[in-house]
């Protein structure tokens, strides 16, 4: 039975600036917006654009991700045909190879494209927070009667340098793709989100293949060649809310504008699109006689007795009485004994922060989501010692003694 | 998770009781109704079911089961989405043999030819109108050391007022039951059976044959309070939390329990999860001018006012300005603006308009039943 199109989720990156929260798990796995991964969000796109065949490529730290992703049940991608599949590199007869680039990762698993006989593959990116329905993508790229076409945004002008441009005309078709130019003659920046034709992806894959010098990538080289044979190429503009989520200011950032999604974040709480997850299975969030919780987002298994504001907190976080959590996204498992203060941070899965510890600190001018200024960060199962300090700019990876400061 | 798989399928009836809470079980059954913020009463036992290793589980459903059928599916949350057992719903007219049965003795004599059929040695027999997290391989070892034919589960407790004509109590000597009373007059903490047994299956089998031939209905008072002397039935006190469903005050009251002494902590335990169907609800809100105390909130929610001692279901609202105080608030509950309410338990998709007033007692909260407007 063939798809008309499947889904290839990029999810091999390492995210090396995230450092300490990504030493354990690939991106994609990191926990954002009170109870997802990141991996969550084009999953569920997915699935609420009626894609139900997904293949994720992984290629670091996989195992939280593989077992994350199971067998898709939570995303409604346990399928009789098609569903989820987590696919790694792996040995073949000819010899074995990591994903040399993000074509080649492709490349090496055609015969799971081909297994479906799709007309169209789109390829995702596995660490962008974006809410976007592929289905109005892929009827746009019908209507150009396109053979590859590349979600692209709206960047201010200053900024274009920063991304990998495309050229359009006025019918959106493409006549110039712009690698992080110094000079770019367009600001319609490629969120790295394709549509091709199946036929023509494998025709340029193969091509590719077979260039010893090639790096196998999209944006290096599969998209030049295309434009090089004057290939029917379009930009579909993207208005919603997308995020690459590269750097730990910028996964604060987006944490904190889940909390205003009139303004500037994305919607969590839509009821046509639904982010799905798998659960945590804990009981219902006990807020206690102490609390004090303003502007903030708590999940199942929580205890609160302290003072939360302006925070994301993961299931099963405690906040003992008199502690204040200000400004921070506590990933799941985390405790916050009582009088530590943990403000404008990230903390990650299951750290313990001892009794009148400090991590992090609200910079100078208060609280500024824009343009948010140094946000501290906490590595997972870390314990910070009583009465110690976690400098406004640190990043935690190992355990802090009790009243030793780290900045 | 107990590794070690019980050998024992379970038996659950989820229509007992049902006369106690006729509010409640307008539209669901005993085992549906929901409890503790995003659980329905049948979670618990189905769940230490699952996590004892029972993994062949039949419901025996008498009425009004849709909303049970909805909330169980194909009983995957609770891993029993099976080809070797797995969840069996049993509702009446299932089968030619399946009539509408009185009780439990007609409820299982329904069910005699899948029990037949069956490989486990034991079978555990229970209601659902206690909620409480119970290892039931412990239950089956205390069983199979006391050369037991029966074992009945019961509990330090006092009868609660709602369940004063519908209950049973044991006399116990050196761990055997030697008296099965039926709505015992005295006041005070009593041995109180908590309807959960555990007994062979071929066993059960004969004697649910010979009590259905004699025109026998009720287990404990036809079968088990008639033949003390010839069977052996063993009392096994189950010591960990329970909340027993008697009546709406039991309800409200049970619910309001959670919220003190870490309550939640006894009845939950991170080893031995309760499972329930999943609604992917994104996390609770607390916004700007929220001002939340004392309360046990699932997620879902959208929390703009004042909360202090409630249970709160998934998906409701509090708007601005509205106060809710001592209440239990069921799935998708909308509190307007300025409205007030005091003692009440809502049941699903309740909506109070903007100022309203709603106030019960302690002794007496109000019920507003489902999808109803004030």
């Amino acid at each position: 039975m063939a798809k008309e199109m499947i889904a290839m989720i990029l999810a091999g990156g390492q995210g090396s600036r995230l450092y300490a929260l990504t030493q354990k798990l690939a991106k994609p796995a990191v926990p954002f917006g009170g109870k997802y991964r990141i991996i969550d969000f084009p999953l569920s796109n997915c699935v609420n654009s009626d894609i139900d065949t997904v293949g994720i490529l992984t290629q670091y730290q996989p195992l939280v991700l593989n077992e994350y992703v199971g067998n898709g049940q939570p995303w409604d991608l346990d399928r009789l045909h098609g569903g989820v599949h987590v696919l790694p590199p792996y040995q073949q007869a000819s010899g074995s190879d990591w994903y040399k680039g993000t074509a080649n990762a492709i490349y090496q698993n055609v015969s799971f494209i081909d297994r479906y006989d799709p007309k169209y593959v789109i390829i995702l990116s596995g660490d962008q927070i974006c809410k976007q329905d592929y289905s109005d993508f892929l009827r746009f790229h019908k209507e150009k009667n396109a053979e590859f076409s590349v979600a692209v945004m709206e960047v201010p002008w200053s900024e274009a340098p920063r991304f990998g441009l495309m050229v359009s005309d006025d019918d959106d078709r493409i006549n110039e793709f712009q690698e992080k130019p110094k000079n770019p003659k367009s600001n319609l920046a490629s969120m790295g989100i394709y549509i091709f034709n199946w036929d023509i992806l494998k025709k340029y894959m193969m091509e590719d293949e077979a260039d010893p010098n090639s790096e196998n990538d999209f944006g290096k080289n599969i998209i030049p060649s295309l434009l090089r044979d004057n290939r029917r190429m379009y930009a579909y503009h993207f208005n919603g809310y997308w995020k690459d989520v590269g750097t730990i200011s910028s996964l604060w950032q987006a944490n904190m504008e889940v909390l205003d999604p009139s303004h500037s974040g994305i919607n969590l709480f839509d009821e046509n699109w639904k982010i799905y997850s798998r659960n945590s299975g804990r009981p219902c969030q006990q807020i206690g006689a102490d609390a004090d919780v303003v502007n903030s987002m708590i999940t199942e298994g929580c205890k609160i007795n302290g003072t939360v504001k302006d925070s994301i907190l993961f299931p099963g976080v405690v906040v003992e009485k008199g502690a204040t959590v200000e400004a921070a996204v506590v990933m799941g498992g985390t405790v916050i004994k009582a009088g530590a203060a943990v403000t404008h941070c990230i903390v990650a899965e299951n750290v313990t922060i001892e009794e009148g510890a400090k991590v992090g600190a609200m910079p100078e001018g208060g609280l500024n989501i824009a343009e948010p200024g140094d946000v501290a960060t906490v590595g997972s199962d870390v314990k910070i010692g009583k009465g110690a300090t976690v400098g406004p700019k640190a990043m935690v990876a190992s355990d802090v003694k009790d009243g030793e400061e780290q900045w | 998770m107990v590794s070690s798989n019980a050998n024992a399928l379970g038996v659950i009836f989820a229509n007992s009781y049902d006369n106690l809470v006729p509010e409640l079980v307008a539209e669901r059954t005993m085992a549906s109704i929901p409890f503790a913020g995003r659980y329905r009463m049948i979670d618990f036992t189905l769940s230490s079911m699952a996590n004892s290793g029972i993994d062949n589980v039949s419901i025996i459903v008498r009425k009004n089961y849709h909303s049970l059928m909805d909330h169980l599916g194909s009983g995957r949350e609770w891993d029993l989405a099976r080809k070797r057992g797995g969840l069996n719903i049993v509702p009446p007219f299932a089968e030619r043999s399946v009539k509408l049965y009185s009780g439990r003795v007609d409820a299982i004599a329904s069910i005699l030819s899948w029990l037949q059929a069956q490989k486990e040695r034991y079978v555990i027999l229970s209601d659902s109108c206690i909620a409480l997290n119970i290892d039931f391989n412990k239950l089956i070892e205390a069983h199979v050391n006391s050369n037991a034919d029966v074992t009945l589960v019961y509990t330090h407790s006092e009868i609660p007022e709602g369940a004063r004509n519908d209950n049973y109590t044991v006399r116990i000597e050196n761990g055997r039951v030697i008296e099965l009373l039926s709505n015992d007059y005295r006041p005070g903490v009593q041995n109180l059976a908590t309807n959960i047994y555990v007994i062979e299956r071929e066993s059960l089998i004969q004697l649910i044959r010979d009590a259905a031939v004699r025109g026998l209905v009720y287990f404990e008072r036809d079968i088990l309070a008639r033949n003390l002397n010839l069977l052996n039935v063993q009392a096994y006190q189950f010591e960990g939390y329970t909340a027993r469903i008697a009546d709406m005050k039991s309800y409200f009251d049970e619910n309001m329990r959670l919220l003190q002494d870490n309550n939640v902590g006894k009845l939950f335990d991170s080893a031995n999860p309760i499972y329930t169907k999943i609604r992917d609800d994104n996390p609770t809100r607390y916004l700007e001018g929220s001002s939340v105390k004392n309360c046990l909130v699932a997620d879902g929610c959208v929390i703009e006012g004042t909360v202090e001692n409630s249970v709160l279901f998934r998906g409701c609202q509090v708007k601005k300005g509205a106060v809710v105080r001592n209440c239990v608030l069921m799935q998708d509950t909308l509190v307007e603006e300025n409205a007030k309410a005091e003692y009440v338990v809502t049941d699903k998709n309740v909506h109070i308009t903007a100022g309203k007033q709603l106030s019960g007692a302690e002794s007496f909260p109000v019920f507003v039943a489902k999808k109803h407007t004030v």
